[in-house]
């Protein structure tokens, strides 16, 4: 058995190197007539239309449009949890007419866990810029005892796994944030995953069939000003906007960061001048005061990094993910 | 739900309440829109038209597409206007009884839902469970909802996310009977109604009524639960029509309750889901996330406080849904003839017509050619299940519920960590369970009466 195991890891490692090498052959014709006029650039939204990740997209489209002085089409290629979407980003051409969305975790993890046999590693994409991100936060149900995260989290050392936390299924950023807590403070909590989505674990913890939400700030924004849910902690370095009264988690003593991001990024190899002229072109767009106040209504915060600072982000992001992943990887 | 996610970007530019206006009504506009191909050509529009074509076409083959057309039409107008009704009158209290289906409640009535197997079973009730269990099977293939492993995917990309519901049905429904028809002579001829046909008879009007009755009521309490499906709702109430139905027998041959309980019930459940979306910012289902992320896109929150900080956009956006229904029933039973006269089209003509687009159908379901495809694949399949006469309803209703019904079971077994008395300790979820037995049983208490008096021994 730890031999087939053996086995498949040094196969999926194999493939890897080999999309790896594939992806960067292809970076050899440079243009400096980027982008050609009449040539339309693609943005790849691996999820489907009308979610955050294509409302964004959708909003920066007409100020890159100006920007770069071409037509630029939002694609929606959905599935898998975003591998479709990143297998087909990370397939084309890099030649500055086809970029892409990349979440995180989604964009993080698919290639860590080789049982999803994802063509593609961190190296294959070409950050380019980030856009927002979206803290985590825990919640309680407004009757519950506990007053404070430490309230609650004492509690869930004092007995582990007694209250039900929900996520938005397995490896996700809210399943990644219950395990940071669990490595750092010993609090454990009894996950359940509900695959479907936000919805589905907030309509859970409104009927209370779950204790605590685990979910991203605008994710319970509009419940916390309804009374119906008590945040008690956001994993932010600083407070969020729209949850003042709520204190981080580094303000109640632990030192934990955890969130959904958002940015976009191209295939691996571009061109130098290319990636600049994507990469000022998105600068513009995601700060443009329009797109940020549209950000802001969908309960957004924009956080803008340059391609070179999201790559380290990126690969921070990394590091963490994988010191908790056995933690998240089913046993049974 | 493809519908409404293309019209989006269109609606970017108009004022709110008109863009959400517009885009509630492709919404529940399609439940109705789906039915007119999966009446006249054998092909669903979308996934919760699919259980129609069974007696839909039949009707059409028999000359009697008009009629299906017409009874759609208005069970359509019932369904929604009467869910429309509920929104208004009681949103907040229905919202709140939508919260009280967890993940137990969900399995328990995924139970109810699979104990219907029974009533679609036919002749034999082993073929039916071989039917039932191809179609739990092959809603297995894709990403483990739980442990996130891939299933039955070999290695293959496209099918982490399953296969699609609306290839398989097209597949296996449409595309194995036009297969079928080369086995014998040529193609049944259908016939363009007359227009004295076009019109439900008296009798039609009066079977349709209880049947309507039923899938309104179907369609209401099932489009109430946040995650249920309309495809769960039209499915559930053609096999109430199956179970309880005064014509029961008929169904299957062109009988109008298999199509005025689905039709309805599907419109009843669209209108219906969305009251969580109004009274507590939940979107019951994807597409209706789609039409949550036009609300929030033009800075209105659903939830509670759209009634109090928007009270204007919200009553436009529900005045809306009544006139909205009233003009897709004057826009629809008038055209019923110019839908059926593609009939007047010869057979052999109309029949390479439908084979296209059943081929367009399945490739525009996500722009794939790998669609294509698991369509071609599902007619073999459905061909084989016709000739060995093994029944193709229980497959298509375990594989809407079987997803369903196994991410609810694990949810609920996580919740209790690995305790199955969840389902018996808490009252709706035991109830449920409960009927569902019931309901399976029901045809074995039945047969062992008679029989036991016929063949004791003992006596």
């Amino acid at each position: 058995m730890k031999t087939r195991i053996r086995l498949a890891a040094v196969a999926a490692a194999g493939l890897l190197a080999l999309t790896g090498c594939g992806a960067n052959a292809g970076a050899t014709n440079t243009a400096s007539d980027f982008p050609r006029k009449g040539k339309s650039i693609e943005i790849v939204v691996a999820f489907g239309s009308g979610g955050a990740v294509d409302t964004a997209a959708r909003l920066i489209q007409p100020v890159l449009e100006k920007e770069l002085g071409t037509n630029v089409e939002v694609i929606n290629k959905p599935g898998a949890g975003g591998q479709i979407g990143y297998t087909q980003l990370t397939s084309a051409k890099p030649d500055g007419y086809t970029i892409g969305a990349t979440g995180s975790p989604s964009v993080v993890v698919s290639p860590l866990d080789p049982s999803r046999g994802a063509k593609y590693t961190r190296d294959s994409f070409q950050p380019l810029g980030r856009q927002v991100i979206d803290p985590t936060v825990i919640a309680v149900q407004p009757d519950s005892p506990y007053q404070t995260l430490k309230d609650l989290l004492d509690a869930a050392k004092a007995s582990p796994k007694s209250m039900t936390a929900s996520t938005t299924g397995l490896q996700t950023g809210e399943h990644f944030a219950m395990a940071q807590i669990q490595e750092t403070t010993g609090s454990e909590f009894a996950p359940v995953h509900f695959s479907e989505g936000a919805s589905q674990a907030t309509t859970a913890f409104l009927g209370k069939h779950v204790d605590i939400l685990v979910a991203n700030v605008s994710d319970v924004t509009d419940l916390t000003k309804q009374g119906k849910a008590r945040v008690l902690g956001v994993m932010s370095e600083e407070r969020a906007p729209s949850l003042q009264d709520v204190p981080t988690f580094k303000e109640s003593g632990y030192d934990l960061v955890a969130g959904t991001v958002r940015g976009y990024s191209a295939p691996a190899g571009l061109p130098d001048e290319v990636a600049e002229k994507l990469e000022a072109a998105l600068q513009k767009a995601i700060e443009d005061p329009a797109v940020v106040q549209k950000m802001n209504d969908l309960g957004l915060q924009t956080s803008y990094l340059n391609g070179d600072d999201y790559q380290q982000f990126w690969a921070a992001q990394e590091e963490d993910f994988k010191k908790v992943l056995p933690l998240v990887q089913k046993t049974d | 739900m493809a519908g409404v996610a293309l019209l989006i970007p269109l609606t970017l530019n108009m004022d709110a309440t008109g863009a959400i206006i517009m885009l509630c009504a492709i919404f529940y506009g399609t439940a109705y829109g789906g039915t007119i191909t999966s009446v006249l050509l054998n092909t669903p529009g979308e996934a919760a038209s699919a259980i129609t074509t069974i007696d839909g076409y039949a009707m059409t083959k028999i000359g009697k597409a008009g009629a299906a057309l017409t009874i759609a039409a208005v069970g359509s107008f019932v369904g929604g206007t009467i869910a429309t009704v509920g929104l208004v009158a009681a949103a907040k209290p229905l919202g709140e009884l939508g919260l009280l289906v967890g993940p137990p409640e969900f399995f328990a009535l995924m139970v109810v839902g699979i104990s219907l197997l029974v009533a679609l079973a036919g002749k034999s009730m082993v073929k039916a469970v071989i039917s039932g269990a191809l179609g739990l099977l092959i809603s297995m293939v894709g990403i483990d909802p739980v442990a996130g492993a891939p299933r039955f995917t070999f290695g293959v990309d496209r099918l982490l996310d399953g296969v699609s519901f609306v290839a398989v049905i097209v597949g296996v429904f449409g595309l194995s009977e036009l297969l079928s028809y080369r086995k014998g002579a040529a193609a049944p001829a259908v016939h363009a109604p007359n227009f004295r046909s076009l019109l439900p008879t008296g009798k039609e009007w009066r079977r349709s009524a209880p049947a309507m009755a039923r899938g309104t009521g179907i369609g209401f309490g099932l489009g109430l639960i946040p995650g249920m499906t309309g495809s769960v709702s039209s499915l559930l109430a053609y096999g109430a029509e199956k179970k309880f139905s005064r014509h029961r027998n008929e169904l299957g041959k062109g009988a109008i309750e298999g199509v005025a309980g689905p039709e309805t019930a599907n419109n009843s459940h669209a209108n219906a889901a969305l009251i969580p979306l109004f009274t507590l910012g939940i979107p019951a289902s994807p597409t209706i996330a789609v039409l949550m992320g036009a609300f929030l896109q033009q800075g209105l929150t659903p939830g509670p406080t759209l009634f109090t900080e928007n009270s204007e956009i919200a009553w436009a956006i529900i005045a809306s849904l009544f006139i909205g229904n009233l003009i897709l029933l004057l826009l629809n039973v008038p055209l019923v003839g110019l839908w059926t006269s593609i009939l007047r089209v010869p057979t052999t003509i109309l029949t390479a017509l439908i084979l296209l687009f059943m081929v367009i159908g399945a490739y525009t379901i996500n722009f794939t050619v790998f669609d294509v495809f698991v369509m071609i694949g599902f007619g073999l399949l459905g061909l084989a299940l016709r000739h060995l006469d093994i029944p193709l309803a229980p497959m298509v209703l375990t594989l809407v519920l079987g997803p369903l019904m196994e991410r609810s079971l694990r949810e609920s077994l996580e919740i209790s960590q690995g305790d199955f008395g969840i389902f018996v300790n808490r009252p709706i979820s035991a109830v449920l369970i409960g009927l569902g037995l019931l309901i399976i049983f029901s045809p074995l208490l039945k047969l062992r009466k008679p029989k036991a008096l016929n063949e004791d021994p003992e006596t």
